[in-house]
């Protein structure tokens, strides 16, 4: 039982995000902020405020003139958009490293949780659900307990894989069965130690097995079908592979194909170049294809 | 010289020290040709099994879907001189998560969108490593035509 105990100490002990992150995400999150609320939520982090204003003047933007305030950027690209950016920046320190249990090299995890973040928004566009915002942050958000497990899972990979070979499970039942804690568990956890929304935290602890929810959660859905789009598409896929189950109770809840999957898929991968090129110095591929002022996407 | 063939992409060489890789095939899928006369050697990774769902995307980037992908491989390999009949196809990736109502299948039916195009060209493949729930990573020599696949289990010779 040494091992559980270890795994909840970690919990305690890592980073918390910082406050304006946290801010940012309860206000963006409630559909009734105004704009002026979520530049009172960032504007007395110098850092956060110097960085979305450096990234709006980048090349990869081309507006005409410079952006100098929050204000202006959050009119000009929208919520999303300053969510997005704020949101990146702050995860991408944390999911950036390898996470060799999850036989995940450096920025894999991370091009993961972009992908499944972009693609929750882009279902949630697709069924006109409102909460976009939340989504994006609960589909960057979902897979944060494999920063916590890495070094346990890499320690009892053999048994887990061996699990999954010959006893047909899942992953993450395998490592609930060795660990005592799946990754979707231990997320939780840490979003409750964050006081994230419960509405999100929610999302993380059922990603994997939404028909888990009573009554049915339409964010546990999305965000299970997202993760399902970006596991079957191979964006940030690790060495746990395809090996969790996939609930089409989720598909048919919402009325949606696998052709409508196919079609987010295809604008996940193109939003998430996009998105990746913005962290890369120099990025030459951004050079041919900017994104025009006033597109909100 | 490694060149690594991301997602949607492809790679057609006559360089006999290239070595082409694609990673994290899920259920995308990974098919190798090489000419061993005309040393010539190629890479897809496709994503989606039939360009109708996007014929715009399929202008700008048709190794996103096998049908139109498929095709402009083999094309550019014949411009360097290479010959279907002595063409050998390797082909890996087709994974499925473990859903029983087969509801999830790109990769099901990625596989089969490529034995029809194969089947009405008389391509025959001449090794695969296909389906199941793993992340596989595809390699090819073009020197000398060595294709392998990596999986959790190890690496092996197709």
């Amino acid at each position: 039982m040494n091992r559980i105990q270890d795994i909840i100490g970690r919990v305690k002990e890592i980073k918390p995000l910082p406050g304006t992150v946290i801010r940012l995400i309860h206000v963006v999150n409630d559909p009734l902020s105004t704009i002026d609320q979520i530049v009172e939520a960032i504007r007395y982090d110098p850092v956060v405020t110097g960085q979305v204003l450096r990234i709006v003047n980048s090349a990869f933007f081309s507006f005409s003139r410079e952006i100098t305030s929050l204000n202006e950027a959050l009119r000009i690209l929208g919520t999303l958009k300053v969510l997005q950016i704020v949101m990146a920046i702050h995860t991408n320190s944390m999911l950036s490293k390898e996470q060799h249990g999850y036989g995940l090299p450096p920025g894999k995890l991370w091009q993961h949780s972009v992908g499944v973040a972009l693609a929750s928004a882009a279902i949630a566009d697709h069924l006109r659900d409102p909460n976009r915002n939340l989504l994006f942050t609960a589909g960057l958000l979902h897979d944060i307990g494999k920063v916590i497990l890495n070094e346990y899972v890499a320690t009892e990979f053999a048994e887990i894989a061996r699990r999954v070979a010959e006893e047909k499970t899942s992953f993450c039942e395998a490592e609930h069965q060795v660990l005592g804690f799946s990754h979707d568990e231990i997320g939780a956890q840490l979003g409750e130690k964050w006081q994230l929304p419960p509405a999100i935290i929610q999302g993380i602890r059922h990603h994997h097995n939404p028909n888990a929810v009573d009554p049915p959660d339409p964010l546990v859905d999305i965000l299970h079908l997202a993760d399902c789009i970006c596991l079957m598409l191979g964006i940030g896929l690790g060495a746990d592979g395809l090996d969790y189950r996939a609930d089409e109770g989720a598909m048919a809840r919402h009325g949606l194909r696998e052709s409508d999957l196919e079609t987010i898929g295809i604008q996940v991968l193109v939003e998430l170049q996009r998105v990746s090129c913005l962290f890369e110095e120099g990025c030459l591929e951004c050079e041919g294809e900017k994104v025009g002022a006033g597109q909100e996407k | 010289m490694q060149h690594v063939v991301d997602i949607a992409d492809m790679l057609v060489t006559n360089d006999p020290d290239a070595v082409l890789i694609t990673h994290s095939l899920g259920s995308c899928i990974g098919v190798t040709i090489w000419d061993p006369e005309a040393h010539v050697g190629g890479m897809i990774h496709y994503m989606l099994p039939a360009s109708s769902i996007s014929p715009e995307k399929a202008k700008t980037q048709p190794a996103m879907f096998a049908d139109t992908g498929i095709p402009a491989m083999f094309r550019a390999a014949y411009e360097l001189g290479a010959s279907k009949k002595r063409i050998v196809v390797k082909v890996a990736g087709g994974s499925m998560l473990l859903d029983d109502k087969g509801t999830f299948n790109i990769g099901k039916r990625n596989y089969v969108a490529l034995r029809q195009i194969f089947w009405k060209n008389g391509v025959l493949i001449d090794g695969e490593d296909v389906g199941g729930s793993c992340s596989r990573t595809l390699k090819l020599k073009v020197g000398d035509g060595t294709v392998t696949v990596k999986k959790r289990d190890g690496e092996a010779q197709l």
